[in-house]
């Protein structure tokens, strides 16, 4: 695959991630990761350590899963009634397009509306790829909240 | 009387009966004012722990009965708290959460205050006038009330006179004393993030919700569900804490008659033996867990140690407002911003001399519990919203907390009931009808 071929892919990818989280099609979304793939929101900015310092979420694949099936069960007050989200993602740039480790940085926007409530959350998507058997999966999504340290309410839908 | 003005002491009274409490507990606005200056402006109130104000210099930011105030460590090794509001002409003046600073300079006309709140200089002196005084304490950053430690623990007082802070803690001390002695060295740190949540309903249905142990079988059953269809021991990150944190939740009938609740006079509660299961140390033979106990055993002899552990108490209430969990080492401190808004600080503490993995376990018992992407406490902020909401209606105005009320013990430290009681919320509101009629101190 080409350089260019392979920007495509990535972009592709992402955009993908975010329409099934939209579409509220959260076992697809999880098959975007990898096995041993990664979910990383941290609480601080410019965060490295996701064991000593708290973290918004710091899920993988089997804790994900649980997640997913909460979601699915739409059965949490959280959740009821169920909100609504546009993942805006923009701004992708793909990086190392060379060899099986992939990554890109994107922007994003994300509106959620719930009940009486319309939210807004930003910030910026950190990807690291993984090629198997010629499709991507990702090792490592980090999301990186605008307000990331601030006040928070409750966050449900994935970002 | 809805519209800010003053309630007389009979009319506080007639708003809480021994089963019930009237809605306007929680929705009055001039209610609200008045727990702000006869509860948080006259209680020990929770700002700060030591291990953030090692040296002189070393402050925090944070709120004290409705109004900003700086934790700070002066030049002589005090600890001191002081209104963040520059004397002058009224600016605030420190606008971080925390950091360390010899001087503190307000920007606006440059005034600048040392760490116990004097004014150190001014710019231009010679244009004040002959009799202005540095060391006229007008000049200065004004104390808010008094300070007080108990074993790194610092709160602080509005009132004139306040008792003794070990006095207002009573039997809490243990829990303190719980969470210190459980590290090898004999202290804790206060570890630097956490996180902060806002709701918008009254902070008593917080301090309730900690001490009620009758609704996670339903609030929580949409975590509880999911982690019964998990695999055991998938996850590679956390040993599988997240999973048995959700799982704690679904406790049977029989779990539930084990846990025991305790209440004791001026609003305190504690909670006893939920979580058995050892989600931080855990029972068998799990290498981290042996050598923090070798840690503790060297330090303490073993029987000590093994007391020390053996004390598992998980939501405790210090009123008004601190909600510590010693055994997991978490530490909520709810602070009321308007009638219907709080703020939620969540954070955990490091066992010095514990090793490194103990303190990743409570990091990651902090997140599955208290992150705003909790699995969790999601549910519970949305029953305390759903709560507020349901109490600006002003029809059936009486709120009920009578379960309990007929099987309720005493016993010589206080009331003593079972996990279905309500009782922690009926030694809330005592406490709360006894500070809101008291004269100030
Ligand atoms: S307001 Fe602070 S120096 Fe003037
Ligand atoms: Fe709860």
């Amino acid at each position: 695959m080409s350089t260019a071929e392979m920007a495509r892919a990535v972009e592709a990818f992402i955009l993908r991630e975010a329409r099934l989280l939209d579409r509220g099609e959260f076992e697809a979304w999880l098959e975007l990761y990898a096995p041993q793939g990664i979910y990383w929101m941290p609480s601080q900015p410019h965060q490295t350590d996701p064991l000593g310092v708290p973290s918004i979420m710091y899920e993988d694949h089997a804790i994900l899963s649980m997640r997913v099936q909460r979601l699915l069960e739409a059965r949490a007050l959280v959740l009821t009634p169920m909100p609504r989200t546009t993942h805006l993602v923009s701004n992708i740039e793909v990086e190392d397009t060379d060899g099986d480790e992939i990554s890109a940085q994107a922007a994003f926007i994300c509106v959620e509306h719930q009940g009486e409530r319309q939210r807004m959350f930003s910030g910026r998507h950190a990807y690291q790829f993984a090629r198997e058997n010629g499709s991507l999966r990702i090792k490592m999504k980090r999301v990186d909240l605008l307000n990331c340290d601030g006040v928070h309410a409750p966050i449900t839908i994935p970002l | 009387m809805q519209d800010g003005a003053s309630l007389s002491n009979e009319e506080i009274r007639d708003l809480v009966r021994p089963d019930h409490v009237h809605r306007r507990a929680y929705v009055d606005p001039a209610i609200f004012d008045l727990e702000l200056e006869r509860i948080f402006g006259r209680l020990w109130i929770y700002v700060a722990h030591e291990s953030q104000l090692k040296k002189p210099g070393d402050f925090v930011r944070t709120s004290l009965a409705g109004n900003e105030v700086l934790i700070t460590r002066d030049e002589a090794g005090q600890i001191r708290a002081l209104y963040n509001r520059c004397p002058h002409r009224g600016a605030r003046i420190c606008m971080v959460d925390h950091g360390s600073s010899r001087l503190f300079s307000c920007p606006y006309h440059a005034w600048v205050f040392r760490p116990d709140g004097s004014l150190a200089t001014v710019p231009h002196r010679k244009s004040y006038p002959a009799n202005f005084d540095l060391d006229d304490p007008q000049n200065h950053m004004q104390p808010a009330g008094q300070v007080a430690t108990y074993r790194g623990f610092v709160f602080a007082n509005l009132a004139e006179n306040p008792p003794p802070l070990a006095e207002h803690l009573g039997p809490m001390t243990e829990v303190i004393d719980n969470l210190v002695d459980r590290a090898p060295d004999g202290e804790v740190d206060l570890a630097e993030a956490g996180f902060i949540l806002e709701y918008r309903g009254n902070w008593k249905l917080h301090m309730e919700n900690a001490a009620d142990i009758f609704h996670p079988s339903f609030v929580h059953n949409s975590s509880v569900s999911p982690a019964r269809k998990a695999p055991p021991k998938a996850s590679i990150i956390d040993q599988d804490q997240t999973r048995e944190m959700m799982l704690a939740n679904g406790f049977g009938i029989k779990e539930w008659e084990g846990i025991q609740l305790t209440g004791f006079a001026g609003g305190h509660s504690s909670m006893k033996s939920f979580y058995n299961s050892g989600v931080l140390v855990h029972e068998d033979a799990d290498p981290v867990a042996v050598r923090y106990k070798a840690a503790l055993d060297e330090r303490l002899g073993p029987e000590r140690a093994a007391a020390v552990l053996a004390m598992r108490g998980f939501n405790n209430i210090v009123y008004p407002n601190l909600i510590l969990n010693a055994q997991y080492q978490q530490m909520r401190v709810v602070i009321p911003l308007a009638v219907d808004r709080t703020l939620v600080h969540i954070r955990c503490f490091r066992l010095k001399g514990a090793p490194e993995e103990i303190f990743h376990r409570a990091v990651r018992f902090l997140t599955t519990l208290g992150s705003p992407a909790s699995m969790i406490f999601s549910d519970d902020v949305e029953m305390l919203e759903r709560c507020q909401q349901g109490l600006v209606s002003r029809a059936g105005p009486w709120i009920d907390f009578s379960r309990g009320l007929d099987s309720d013990l005493r016993d010589d430290r206080g009331q003593v009931s079972g996990a279905a009681s309500e009782m922690p919320m009926r030694v809330q509101f005592k406490a709360w009808v006894e500070r809101m009629t008291a004269e100030a101190a």
